[in-house]
């Protein structure tokens, strides 16, 4: 808390609970074209100029700390080092919404930094940013942490708000909309904890100048967790915009593939969005060099594109199999499908098992035809999104991979000994060129 | 109207409703799990997927579940379309990856959705090639099999069973396609609409454990048009028969009535009608020769012209039987066999159904209540289908509101229930003891009988004070009548309900009060009075006299010779007396369907038919006349009622009934004659109503074995015996299409074997069947004039030493007579025990389990007591009609034996 003050913490509240009104700081926040970092990066201003309020109903606010992604582990590092930023985003988020209840959803195994989060707010509370009355300015909040439900799903918000209720996870069906029908029947705001922490510098220093960092209609900055076969793995805060080759090669970041072998496809943003092989992640089909931005990622559709997604950034080398990595993914969706409606709950049981099956050298080639069939009938047709997040991996993998999948299929032997390698789609930047 | 394009052609549809309904109705067969007519839609299953473009030039389109959008005008849809096709067989090929495909061993066969659903989108060749997932099985006691392996996860049966019911010991577990539907552990399921779910699973999970002990598929019973027994809601069922036995009970759809859904002692209190206790052959005392139709015939005749007889009417027997009956002994010597203080209650009720301002309510008039009033009644067991329609009432509201402040439909359940969260429709519910309504209620009070009425009189006055004021009120008590009369005031569609529970005249009268003051003040109120048994409403109707005056009769050598009509006097008046009445009568002659106390004593028993095996006519308490139908011939003498009682006139020589024959002839005479009865002979079709000449078949197209079935006994087929009082046939030959409302002997058409087939028969979707929903309501109030109130003014419950007011307590499982003689029913009776305020054993020094001794009308009475905390003090209440439970006309004072202390 006194580091936090020290550099200047809590100067946000200060100002948008003394100085601003509620519609001011929505409209820096709008001004800022902050998006949402949760994954589907819809405009965090727009969303909250959305939120119904009825006469006499409460409004609450809720963040979503329920990260758990494969590939994304930023929000467990920002509530861990810096959890006043949070906190500070969630008053002046809430103050801006006209909510005085909010809650921060954890997920459940992060137990410790629950135990961190509440020491923070009672530190807050002690400093009168909590509680009634906050600095004389007449505004109340409560803030609560809930441990989440042990569950994937419980991060999709309308499951978590039915987590937050105490109900089974199951996601509901939109409209309506959280900002309509939320918490307890009312109207609710679920943002991500990145998101809600940018808050709190943009209340400060004004969107314009949050609107200057970035690049187009990405602004700002965004958590990057880098994983996989790098040299660096770690979390890094990028200025949205920087070129992905930069990001995978230089020092400054990830540093390269590990053990100078050569890049074979990557995961831009986390497990649910397409896989992309070396050659398109680097560049566009027009040759353009991509970018770490929601557009440029994004740029190609998904027939040679992909997702910004929530930052997870997963590397795999010339070693890495597709089809063990597609499996392994889709087993996790498998697993997390709150069971709710069939194309999620059945197909993606189907999908793991005929991976599976090829994986381990006893698919057969309609196998893959199969695949492409179940996913494509998902996608699209699910009350949730993970029914999207578990058949996109399964179609990007083979519409790039697909000679890896047949060949697996072809060389049951073979396949069980040795990797499919690099093939038609492999990285044209050799490692050197990059180093030059 | 708008006008829906489906694949290019335009249609008129209903605003509002969903794109399912609206094809459904329009008579496309789309294929569906998740929605529920009754439960609206969640969008879960997926399975209902069309295609839909925004405009005429829109050639993509995109698929939308069609359960989950509203109709628009000029909306573009497409059903043909070859993605939407695919996707829908798609959805099954999935459901089909984890269901075991066991329909040769699955009790659901032949009446499965699942099936029906697979056949239509024409999934039929298996890519999965793996192990399928299993699970393990719960017993949930005598009602329900679970099968989990058959679960395709629609979520209906949770959406039933917890939402629309209230039922908390049903859940849906774990995830992803292990998510399991079940109870936390083995154990009876305890929601008492719990055997719906053998009709909302659209698959082989749960089904009908009652079925099993003797299973025959859908397609190979013998099915008819009935009328539950259980009660006095008057819920229509099918029953079903094969090898003459009883073999199942489905609900049958009435919407002004029940529905889609009935209790589960309707359901499985069948099971008498197979029973070892049925009175199947004839039985004269001293003379066993006597085993013919004809010889009794002429030996019971010989005893009814001996003497002079009494006749004794029955609330359970239909309308044509005590017709019969009372023509038989004549009018002045009809006696109605029902407790004298359920006589006085009932009567009173008529009285005010018929003289008063105001109508009952339909079931959609309960559901659609704005405000309720619940006076003295404990309704799950005195009127349990009541219960559940009060259950959506209390939604209703606020479900409206939010719906329009949130733009999402009504229909759109989980959005709606979700935003609703735990608010409800004012609903007061005031009665002697705690009760299940108590869930639903804004607000409870637990008072006794004379309290609630003087509580009621009390709104009434508040509502209108031309009904005296009530003295003496508590601070409470005038607080919350002000505040009910103000919100009874507030409500546009206010429900007041009362009725026998209470044993109370002044409670039935008060809650008439309130109603005629909220009618005055020009609200649309209804009025609800239970009376307790299927045909109680008829009796009354009719008129008679008390039992009592029957027992002075005997007594005083006016009578010498009893005709019992379907009843056991034990039940109806204390012990001592009816001994008396037996032993004093020269000649009972007893007409019943089961073995009892009564039976015992009389000297000719002539075995009646169940409602299985008769026709007849029942009043419901609704004052709504129905019909139900035979469902099988049974073997022996067996017949109805009112068939032996017109044979017994004839053969007596008395003429009145000789010109009735079959079930039309009374019915039209008992219009004719009895102007209270006026339209019951347009209730249903008569018997020689066709369509295109044929009769309408009871039996399935597709019933099998009708040649050898009995081949072990006789090579050659019977001939199948004819029905000369319904336009039913007994075979499968015959009309199978969709006949009037009121003979539709099952649901069925074509691609739609199971339950599901009900959409078929209404006129949309919902709606009411083709031709309107059957019954014929026979009160309804006089033209609007000013009421005259009763106004009573009674004092408050004075608590007497070593004195206890008992009242009757009634129990869905165990006080109906004939639903006992269900095992699974008989398992769950509650203990036979008295109930009293813990303060006042504690006063006592008695502790739960221990006995109390007392007196009652000059008699001594030992029996067990149960303490309950929020009981009144000085009123008890005792189990009615349970075994090992004596009958007492109740309520009244107990005069308690001092306990003796060592
Ligand atoms: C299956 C699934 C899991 C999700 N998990 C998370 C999560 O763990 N954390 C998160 O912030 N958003 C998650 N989301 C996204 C949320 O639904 C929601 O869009 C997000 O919290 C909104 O915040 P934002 O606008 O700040 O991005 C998930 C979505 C889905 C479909
Ligand atoms: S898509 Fe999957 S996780 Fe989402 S609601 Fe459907 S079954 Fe549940
Ligand atoms: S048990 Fe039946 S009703 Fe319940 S989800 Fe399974 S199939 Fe549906
Ligand atoms: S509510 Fe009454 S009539 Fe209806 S099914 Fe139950 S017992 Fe029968
Ligand atoms: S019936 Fe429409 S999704 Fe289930």
């Amino acid at each position: 808390m006194e580091v936090y003050r020290k550099q200047g913490g809590y100067a946000a509240v200060e100002k948008a609970l003394k100085t601003m009104t509620p519609d001011e700081v929505l409209e820096e926040v709008k001004k800022s074209g902050l998006r949402g970092r949760g994954g589907a990066g819809f405009p965090t201003g727009l969303k909250w100029s959305f939120l119904a309020k009825p006469e006499g109903v409460p409004r609450y606010l809720v963040c979503n700390a329920d990260e758990s992604e494969p590939g994304t582990f930023k929000d467990r590092d920002l509530m861990v080092r810096n959890p006043h930023s949070l906190i500070e985003g969630m008053i002046v988020s809430s103050f801006a919404l006209g909510a005085n209840t909010s809650y921060i959803y954890v997920r459940g195994e992060l137990f410790y930094v629950i135990r961190i989060l509440e020491k923070a707010i009672s530190e807050a509370r002690e400093k009168g940013f909590l509680g009634k009355n906050i600095l004389g300015s007449g505004y109340d909040l409560e803030l609560y942490v809930q441990p989440g439900g042990g569950a994937y799903i419980c991060g999709e918000e309308t499951a978590l708000i039915e987590s937050l209720e105490g109900k089974r996870g199951n996601p509901r069906i939109k409209p309506p909309f959280p900002a309509v029908s939320g918490v307890w029947g009312c109207p609710t705001v679920v943002n991500n904890v990145e998101t809600i922490a940018a808050t709190s510098w943009i209340v400060q220093h004004g969107g314009d100048e949050y609107a200057k960092i970035g690049i187009g209609r990405s602004t700002g900055t965004k958590l990057i967790s880098a994983c996989g076969n790098i040299n660096k793995p770690g979390i890094y805060e990028i200025e949205l915009g920087l070129p992905v080759e930069e990001f995978i090669y230089s020092d400054e970041y990830c540093g390269g593939i590990a053990g100078g072998k050569r890049l074979k496809a990557v995961v831009a943003g986390g497990s649910s969005v397409p896989v992309l092989p070396a050659n398109l992640i680097l560049k566009t089909m027009a040759g353009e060099s991509r970018l770490m931005s929601y557009e440029s990622l994004a740029e190609g559709g998904f027939v040679s594109g992909t997702m910004l997604g929530s930052g997870g950034f997963i590397v795999m080398d010339e070693d890495a199999c597709i089809v063990r990595n597609t499996w392994n993914f889709t087993r996790f969706y498998h697993h997390e499908s709150c069971g709710q409606c069939s194309p999620c709950r059945e197909g993606t049981g189907w999908m793991e098992k005929v991976l599976h099956r090829i994986e381990y050298g006893h698919g057969k080639m309609s196998d893959i035809d199969l695949l492409v069939d179940v996913a494509a009938k998902i996608e699209g047709n699910t009350i949730c999104p993970l029914g999207d997040a578990a058949a996109w991996p399964v179609g990007s993998a083979i519409r790039h991979f697909r000679d890896e999948f047949e060949w697996h299929v072809r060389e049951p032997r073979l396949s069980q000994e040795r990797n499919y390698g690099l093939a038609g789609y492999a990285d044209p930047l050799p490692v050197q060129a990059a180093e030059a | 109207m708008a006008t829906l394009f489906i694949d290019n052609a335009p249609y008129q549809v209903k605003e509002g409703k969903n794109l399912l309904e609206a094809c459904l109705s329009l008579g496309f067969d789309l294929p569906y799990f998740c929605w529920h007519p009754a439960m609206g839609s969640v969008g879960a299953c997926r399975q209902c997927a069309v295609k839909s473009f925004r405009d005429e030039e829109d050639t993509r389109g995109k698929l939308v579940m069609s359960c989950m959008e509203p109709v628009r005008d000029q909306a573009r849809i497409s059903i043909q379309d070859a993605e939407a096709v695919g996707f829908r067989a798609g959805i099954i090929e999935w459901l089909m990856t984890n269901h075991p495909h066991d329909c040769a061993v699955c009790d659901e066969g032949g009446s499965c959705h699942l099936q029906d659903m697979t056949v239509m989108t024409g999934h039929n060749y298996r890519r999965f090639r793996f192990n399928k997932r299993t699970y393990r099985n719960q017993d949930l006691g005598p009602f329900l099999n679970h099968e989990m392996n058959r679960c395709i996860h629609c979520y209906r049966c949770i959406r039933f069973y917890k939402d629309y019911a209230g039922g908390k010991d049903l859940d849906a577990m774990g995830a992803h396609n292990h998510v399991y539907f079940g109870r936390s552990e083995d154990g009876v399921l305890e929601n008492e609409f719990s055997g719906n779910l053998a009709e909302v699973c659209p698959t082989g999970v749960f089904t009908d454990k009652s079925l099993k002990q003797h299973y025959t598929r859908k397609w190979d019973m013998t099915h008819a048009p009935s009328l539950c027994q259980g009660c006095a809601m008057g819920c229509n069922i099918i029953a079903s028969e094969r090898y003459g036995e009883l073999r199942q009970i489905s609900s049958r759809f009435n919407g002004e009535v029940n529905g889609y859904f009935i209790c589960d002692r309707g359901r499985f209190g069948y099971e008498f009608v197979n029973s070892e206790d049925r009175i199947r052959e004839i039985g004269v005392k001293g003379k066993p020769e006597i085993k013919d139709r004809d010889s009794l015939l002429r030996t019971a005749a010989a005893r009814i012209r001996e003497g002079s007889v009494l006749g004794i009417g029955s609330p359970r027997a239909s309308l044509e039987s005590n017709f019969a009956l009372r023509k038989l002994v004549g009018e002045d010597n009809f006696y109605h066999g029902v407790a004298d203080t359920e006589f006085d209650l009932v009567n009173l009720t008529l009285r005010i159904l018929k003289e008063g301002t105001v109508r009952t309510p339909t079931l959609p008039e309960i559901e659609s209540a704005d405000a309720i009033l619940i006076l003295g009644e404990d309704l799950i067991n005195t009127a349990p289908r009541m219960v559940l329609a009060l259950r959506q009432a209390v939604r209703r509201g606020p479900g409206e509101a939010l719906s329009a402040r949130m733009n999402v439909p009504l229909w759109q359940d989980a959005a709606i229930r979700q935003a609703i969260q735990q608010d409800k429709a004012p609903l007061f519910s005031i009665t002697p003891y705690p009760v299940r309504q108590d869930e639903l209620a804004t607000k409870s009070l637990y008072e006794s009988p004379d309290d609630i009425s003087r509580i009621g009189f009390a709104i009434a006055h508040a509502i209108d004070p031309d009904v005296t004021e009530i003295k003496r009120l508590s601070d409470e008590e005038r607080m919350w009548t002000a505040h009910m009369a103000a919100v009874l005031l507030r409500a546009e569609r206010p429900l007041i309900i009362s009725g026998y529970g209470a044993g109370s005249e002044a409670v039935i009268k008060s809650a008439a009060d309130v109603a005629w003051a909220l009618k005055k003040s020009g609200k649309d109120v209804r009025l609800s009075l239970t009376v307790p048994e299927c045909n109680s409403m008829g009796l009354a109707m009719m008129g008679g006299h008390r039992l009592e005056s029957a027992l002075d009769a005997v007594a005083h050598g006016h009578a010498d010779t009893v005709i019992i009509l379907e009843n056991d006097l034990y039940r109806r008046a204390e012990k001592t007396l009816v001994d008396e009445f037996l032993q004093k009568s020269r000649h009972v002659i007893l007409l019943d369907q089961v073995y009892h106390q009564t039976a015992e004593e009389a000297d000719v028993i002539i075995p009646a038919g169940t409602f299985a095996e008769a026709d007849g006519t029942l009043i419901s308490g609704e004052g709504r006349a129905q019909r139900f139908y035979q469902v099988f011939v049974p073997d022996g003498p067996v017949q109805e009622s009112w068939r032996w009682l017109q044979q017994l006139a004839e053969a007596c020589g008395n003429r009145t009934l000789s010109h009735l024959r079959i079930l039309d002839d009374f019915v039209l005479e008992i219009a004719k004659t009895c102007p209270q009865f006026e339209g019951i002979e347009h209730i249903a079709p008569p018997s020689d109503f066709r369509i295109g000449a044929q009769k309408i078949a009871r039996q399935p197209h597709r019933y099998s074995g009708r040649t050898a079935k009995e081949a072990h006994i006789q090579v050659s087929e019977r001939k199948p015996p004819s029905d000369e009082d319904s336009p039913l046939s007994f075979t499968m030959e015959g009309y199978h299409g969709i006949p009037p409302s009121a003979v539709v002997p099952f649901f069925w058409a074509p691609g739609w074997n199971s339950i599901q087939s009900i959409n078929k028969y209404q006129i949309e979707v919902g709606g009411p069947l083709h031709d309107g929903d059957p019954g014929r309501r026979l009160i309804e109030p006089g033209d609007a004039h000013t009421p005259v109130f009763f106004a009573e003014q009674a004092a408050p419950f004075p608590i007497r030493p070593d004195c206890l007011y008992l009242i009757p307590q009634y129990a869905i499982f165990g006080t109906e007579e004939f639903s006992v003689h269900s095992p699974g029913i008989a398992s769950r009776s509650p203990a036979a025990a008295i109930t009293v305020a813990r303060a006042d054993a504690d006063s006592w020094g008695l502790r739960d389990g221990d006995l109390l001794e007392f007196q009652f009308n000059g008699q001594e009475y030992k029996l067990a007591i149960q303490t309950n905390q929020q009981y009144p003090r000085g009123m008890g209440t005792l189990p009615i009609g349970l075994k090992g439970v004596p009958f007492m006309d109740l309520p009244g004072w107990i005069r308690l034996k001092p306990v003796e202390r060592s």
